[in-house]
């Protein structure tokens, strides 16, 4: 798809964040300006504690930035807003709510009827493959199945922008392998704008559409790299190698 | 390398097994062996012996004390603890539920609730026989005070520990405050509730027991009373026995209620 046809989905301009810590300002996040396109996976970049949950966060409106604007479709909006979800580091799930409580949780909250939204949730629970856990408890389930139902959780308060935030940091590698190729096969089967935050270089160039690379704390972005390889990639390809390379030779290091 | 690690695996098998029976066999010993000691210390002595005991068990069946046998005086203790467990469930954690969900409050009340608790209940007895004289309704109340203690302070501690991440969750679903309370605040609470529940039961039901022993007509605490005037020691200890045992139910009960209510937290017992 040719640059200009793009539609611009979030806009972020100048965001920056600092926290006083010990009488002393700490810059976080600094003056972060991105274009998020519409339908697109955008992966977040950067080094272990650069910012990027403070930035995701910010995007999702649990933090106030100090300075910056956020706008969607073009019209400005401060705080949270409903028509973007979250797919949490840690395990967010509700550990007193069974998979389908908790998928039905969003809808729920917004006095969605129970058959509409037992619908609804059961839609995404089959999308994500955990039909026939419905009347499971999170400690029932593995790693990868709690990051499904995660997932579903975000996607069926029906989010037009789906934040992730290393969503698969906690997997074992093999876990972590499936579900990045299925939240690749959800997101193609559910077209969403996501923002996937990640410190995994071979993640990010397997899954984005963009990268965005940010710089070790306080968060700038240092660059933007357009992955075009045709999905589902091959991290062998050399294509794909020679892309990871380059991102890997410009990554900062944490400290 | 793998018959190695089966070997290893079944003789680690095996050592459950055993240990697994073992945890059986062990309370059962206990008991034995303190019916054993008992038994030899009554030998040669007043003290009365554990058929004694149960024989006057037999006797209040047949020549009740105030019209009631052991049933009829553990059920009106119960009563008591019931009345008073039910006002402490439904105050007792609402206010557990404001002062650990509201800042404010928890400022304005903790320091009074702190040297409430510091009384010990039965120096409340004075008053409250000032007051209201001796009937079912200052017992009730020496039990509400005995232990609502134990509500207030497990409720107000599992409102004020919700992980903020719950709480995130809450904000990107555009969660209102009084959903962030009711959905998310106080089912994440609910264990520590239930703490609270458990460790209320306990203490009523010692309470209750001390609240009989001063002034009542009826009640365990009422027989081991009766026993001590009339000299009749076999009665104190088969109410002592029967506290113990009416004690240990009402924990298996609340334990078991916990399971029903609370399923989730069943990981954490296996
Ligand atoms: N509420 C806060 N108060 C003070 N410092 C914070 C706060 N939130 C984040 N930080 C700091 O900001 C930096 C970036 O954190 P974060 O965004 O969580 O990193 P990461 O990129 O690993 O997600 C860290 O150094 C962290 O200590
Ligand atoms: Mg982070």
């Amino acid at each position: 798809m040719p640059m200009d046809k793009k539609k611009v989905k979030l806009r972020l301009e100048n965001i920056s964040q600092s926290y006083v810590v010990n009488n002393e300002v700490r810059d976080a996040v600094s003056n972060v300006s991105i274009d998020v396109y519409d339908n697109e996976f955008l992966v977040i970049l950067g080094p272990g504690h650069c910012g990027k949950s403070v930035l995701l966060n910010i995007i999702g409106g649990l933090e106030k930035p100090v300075e910056g604007n956020k706008y969607i479709d073009g019209v400005k909006f401060t705080g949270s807003d409903k028509r973007i979800g979250m797919v949490f580091q840690r395990l967010a799930l509700m550990p007193w709510k069974t998979v389908m409580g908790n998928v039905e949780f969003g809808p729920r909250l917004a006095g969605v009827d129970k058959a509409t939204r037992r619908k609804i949730a059961q839609k995404y629970i089959d999308l994500v493959g955990l039909k026939g856990f419905e009347k499971a408890y999170p400690h029932q389930l593995s790693g990868g199945m709690k990051q499904r139902v995660g997932i579903a959780r975000a996607y069926a308060n029906s989010p037009e922008i789906l934040l992730m935030d290393e969503p698969f940091g906690q997997l074992d590698a093999q876990t972590r392998i499936v579900m990045e190729e299925e939240i690749q096969r959800i997101w193609q089967q559910e077209k969403r704008t996501i923002i996937f935050v990640t410190n995994n270089i071979e993640e990010a160039v397997y899954l984005g559409d963009r990268i965005i690379l940010l710089s070790k704390c306080p968060a700038r972005v240092k660059q933007i790299y357009e992955i075009n390889l045709p999905r589902p990639r091959n991290t062998m390809d050399p294509e794909f190698l020679r892309i990871r390379r380059e991102v890997s030779e410009n990554t900062d290091l944490a400290l | 390398m793998s018959r190695v690690k089966t070997a290893a695996m079944s003789s680690s098998e095996r050592k459950a097994y055993y240990l697994n029976r073992l945890y059986m066999i062990l309370p059962v010993i206990s008991v034995l062996l303190l019916l054993l000691l008992w038994t030899t210390a009554s030998l040669n002595s007043d003290f009365p012996s554990p058929v004694e005991t149960w024989n006057r068990l037999i006797e209040l069946f047949e020549r009740p004390i105030k019209n009631k046998t052991i049933i009829g005086h553990t059920l009106a203790s119960l009563t008591r603890v019931f009345l008073a467990l039910a006002f402490n469930w439904t105050f007792g954690i609402a206010f557990g539920i404001l002062i650990g969900w509201n800042k404010k409050c928890r400022a304005l009340f903790t320091p009074l609730f702190n040297a409430f608790r510091a009384v010990p209940p039965l120096a409340w007895i004075p008053l409250i026989t000032m007051w209201f004289g001796i009937g079912e309704f200052p017992k009730a109340l020496t039990v509400i005070i005995g232990s609502i203690a134990a509500v207030v302070v497990n409720t107000q501690a599992g409102l004020s520990n919700v992980q903020q991440i719950y709480l995130d969750v809450g904000t990107m679903f555009n969660a209102n405050v009084r959903q962030k309370l009711f959905q998310i605040a106080i089912p994440s609470a609910l264990d520590a509730i239930f703490a609270g529940v458990r460790t209320s039961t306990s203490a009523a039901w010692m309470v209750v027991l001390a609240a009989e022993m001063l002034g009542a007509k009826s009640g365990v605490g009422f027989l081991i009373t009766r026993g001590m005037d009339s000299m009749d020691m076999p009665l104190v200890l088969m109410s002592m026995a029967v506290i113990g045992i009416v004690g240990a139910m009402l924990a298996v009960v609340t334990q078991f209620a916990e399971r029903l209510i609370c399923p989730w937290t069943r990981k954490r017992s296996n």
